[in-house]
């Protein structure tokens, strides 16, 4: 039974656990909330917020994620109360003497990170595709703008607070400053049509949808799982491993993703298992044993899961989203009505509003599926330049914006759809359109490229800007030479 | 000696041979769907998948069969056939730029619905082992649709063909791996079925595709006592064993035996193959000797008849 408190002016909920007592503090704040410029900006007010690393150990831990931020302890009373305090304390006096090395440690936490393509492809490069890209912001980060993030999120009325226990511990005080309640954002859409695919730079076949979130989304999401098993693990050898998930969103939408990590050599027919996985969705085929399987589990993952205190960081973002907490018997009997036909209809909604990545140097165009991105138009006004020794290249540049024209495909960003800009010391430029398409424009391969650099610039406002580092000498692209061979080598 | 009798002119249309195909090419002429499900209902798996494809060939039938579709689109029967006809109508036409790749392009996508929709259907399977290939999705895609066709089927010939074709180095596999694949489902086949030929469509491609296409260059590698030896145990293993039944496809069986034992120098055991075909022909595999099948038949035939030695 979950009890609804309150401490200090932020929601609690209280629950009694049959293990070890664990409280979290929730901010409804995320990865969705950045921009490209400031990529990176809630990571590093987590780190820095969460007491200094001696302190940390398996029973702390914090957690940025797409529309959430959390900080969760586990231990006695006094750990807990403690705990939340240091938190507090650090929100409100944040130790910005530690700025330089937290930045150090997350740039070395992203070395080994694989990015997704696919909620940049969806969303572009904004709220629920930001999860694409790199902590752009970290390097112009500055004590000021970390000040100006807390005040507007990490405060008391955009907060909430789980307590895993019999009681609230004694003591326990919430010391936020004021602020205001920041629903999560809208996600925004970069695609022209679902069904849709573009091609990925791995190995692996992915595929994400978005539906209505409800029991029933949840159990197709691990009957899907089931299917994928079975198709490209057991039936045939092709996969190493098959995954799929479910993520609520503030929103009541949810988005699933599925991936399948293929066997060398098998790129192929990992797509093609998956495509044929996605087309038995559409035909609203689904096993019914399937769906029983998945119902029981669930519904054995729930009742541990309300053991644990496990139930309570989702309850709680509920209450940020201001939706009603719901207790373990309602999500149980909700879990147990879904049927293998309810089922059916999501996966056929799934398949509709689906975005699959095919593996590197496949595509999905012999399935039927259009490709996403589609075809940018132009910018209209602008000088067209030539690229030196490439007669296919040309760049397009004006006031409205920059297109690249490189063979058949156009590329264009918009100034007033840039998310962002990469600015190479060199000179290089890369505008990146809130729809996720980027123009990269190298000015080493246009006569008078400086000029083009220069514009830009100017289009562009500071805020939006990124510094990359400098690129070494050899990589920065020459014009191709036209070789005159024929007339300086004799044949012998 | 002089044979007994003066062979027919060959006659490659299968109908001659099967003659549902005729039955149904009125249906479809007919427009009467009813009909043409009444035959494949009736058949065989193995028969009713080359019922379909020997339909394949029928102008005019795409129609139809779209409005079928649009009526059912559980009709798996349909949806092969109209399949079929467009990769069909693509491959005839693959020199003329696009086209084919247009054709697949349509008939893939019909052929995933149908495996979605009746996954059960070895036809569509076969199909999509042809689509596979032209689509150029490579051998391990292939072998996927394979391993979906052989838990329904293992012993479905017309697809295992296909994958024979799909593990050649034309298609991106090895010489290797389509003997290899040949062998293992020609012994697995119980005795007297048609599988075995398997065997002898591997040593045939092999030999044609290093041969350079010619009879002269194939039979290097047929006239092998290793290779002969292995024909000859398939041939008995199959088409000479006495549970062999002409079933659907022992047309294009013997005579792929036939070829095989001309090409590697047994024109006495080929005669017996063109003796029991008594004048039925087929364009596999004697296509890749000429551009008449017929024609080449007749030659060989011929020769054949006046070959001397051997069992009779």
């Amino acid at each position: 039974m979950i009890r609804q408190l309150e401490v200090d002016g932020v929601p609690t909920l209280l629950a009694p656990v049959s293990g070890p007592m664990h409280a979290g503090l929730v901010f409804r704040v995320g990865l969705a909330d950045e921009t490209p410029a400031r990529r990176g900006i809630t990571h590093l007010v987590e780190h820095l917020v969460l007491p200094g690393p001696a302190q940390v150990s398996s029973h702390l831990n914090s957690r940025t994620g797409i529309e959430h931020t959390y900080f969760h302890v586990q231990g006695s009373a006094e750990r807990i109360t403690g705990f939340l305090a240091e938190v507090c304390a650090a929100l409100r006096r944040l130790p910005v003497d530690r700025l330089d090395g937290e930045k150090e440690i997350l740039r070395s936490e992203a070395e080994g990170r694989v990015s997704d393509p696919l909620p940049m492809r969806r969303h572009g490069a904004r709220d629920f595709g930001m999860p694409s890209y790199p902590e752009w912001g970290l390097d112009g980060l500055a004590a000021e703008h970390l000040h100006e993030w807390i005040a507007r999120y990490f405060t008391r009325d955009n907060a909430a607070l789980w307590v895993a226990g019999d009681e609230l511990p004694e003591g326990l005080a919430l010391d936020l400053p004021d602020g205001a309640r920041q629903p999560a954002p809208a996600p925004s859409s970069a695609l022209a049509q679902t069904p849709a695919a573009f091609t990925g730079a791995g190995e692996r076949a992915a595929w994400d949808t978005v539906v209505r979130r409800e029991a029933r989304a949840a159990v197709f999401a691990n009957v899907l799982e089931r299917q994928l098993d079975r198709d490209l693990c057991r039936r045939s050898a092709i996969a190493a491993a098959v995954r799929t998930e479910y993520q609520p969103r503030a929103a009541r939408t949810a988005r699933i993703t599925a991936f399948a990590e293929p066997l060398a050599g098998h790129r192929d027919a990992a797509l093609g298992g998956l495509v044929d996985a996605l087309a038995a969705l559409q035909a609203g085929r689904v096993e019914a044993d399937d769906v029983t399987t998945v119902v029981e589990l669930t519904c054995d993952g729930l009742r541990e899961a309300e053991e644990r205190g496990g139930r309570l960081p989702g309850q709680a973002f509920n209450v940020l989203a201001g939706l009603s907490v719901r207790g373990l018997d309602d999500a149980i009997a909700e879990v147990r009505a879904v049927t293998a036909a309810e089922v059916a209809e999501v996966a056929t909604a799934a398949y509709g509003a689906g975005l699959l990545m095919t593996p590197a140097g496949t595509h999905a165009g012999w399935a039927g599926y259009p490709v996403t991105p589609a075809e940018s138009v132009p910018v209209s006004a602008g000088r067209v330049r030539r690229a030196r020794g490439d007669r296919k290249l040309r760049l397009v540049h004006g006031d409205e914006g920059v297109s690249v024209v490189a063979g058949e495909t156009v590329r264009t960003v918009r100034y007033d759809a840039c998310a962002a800009l990469l600015a190479w010391p060199d000179g290089a430029r890369e505008l990146i359109g809130d729809d996720g398409i980027t123009v990269r424009v190298e000015p080493t391969l246009f006569r008078d490229g400086a000029v083009v650099t220069a514009e830009i610039d100017a289009h562009v406002p500071a805020a939006h800007r990124i510094t990359m580092p400098a690129r070494e000498p050899g990589s920065i692209p020459a014009p191709r030479r036209r070789l005159w061979a024929g007339t300086l080598v004799r044949p012998d | 000696m002089l044979p007994a009798m003066l062979p027919r002119h060959p006659v490659l249309d299968p109908a001659a041979a099967y003659p549902k195909i005729v039955t149904l090419r009125a249906a479809l002429a007919a427009k009467d769907w009813p009909a043409c499900r009444e035959v494949l209902d009736a058949a065989e798996p193995v028969e009713r998948t080359l019922l379909l494809r020997a339909c394949a060939d029928r102008a005019g039938i795409e129609e139809h069969l779209r409005e079928v579709r649009a009526a059912d689109p559980a009709d798996g029967a349909a949806a092969v056939l109209l399949a079929q006809r467009l990769i069909a109508d693509g491959w005839a036409a693959r020199h003329t730029g696009g086209l084919l790749a247009a054709r697949l392009a349509e008939a893939e996508p019909i052929l995933i619905a149908a495996a979605a929709r009746t996954p059960d259907d070895p036809a569509v399977w076969t199909a999509r082992l042809t689509s596979a290939r032209g689509l150029g999705l490579g051998v391990c895609e292939g072998r996927r649709r394979y391993d979906r066709l052989a838990e329904i089927d293992p012993h479905h010939l017309p697809g295992q063909s296909e994958l024979v074709q799909q593990l050649t180095p034309r298609w991106g596999g090895t010489w290797a791996d389509a003997l290899a694949f040949a062998r293992e489902r020609a012994a697995a086949a119980p005795l007297g079925a048609l599988n075995a030929v398997l065997v002898a469509e591997a040593h045939l491609e092999q030999a044609l595709g290093e041969g350079g296409g010619t009879a002269a260059g194939a039979r290097r590698h047929l006239a092998a006592p290793s290779v002969l030896a292995e024909l000859s145990e398939a041939a008995a293993h199959s088409i000479q064993h006495p549970q062999f039944r002409r079933t659907h496809g022992w047309v294009q069986v013997l005579n792929t035996f036939a070829m095989a034992f001309c090409l590697a120098g047994e024109p006495h055991t080929a005669r017996q193959m063109f003796e029991a075909l008594d004048g039925l022909g087929s364009e596999y595999p004697w296509h890749y000797l000429g551009e008449s099948a017929a024609g080449v038949i007749r030659s060989y035939r011929i020769r054949t008849a006046f070959a001397r030695g051997g069992s009779s």
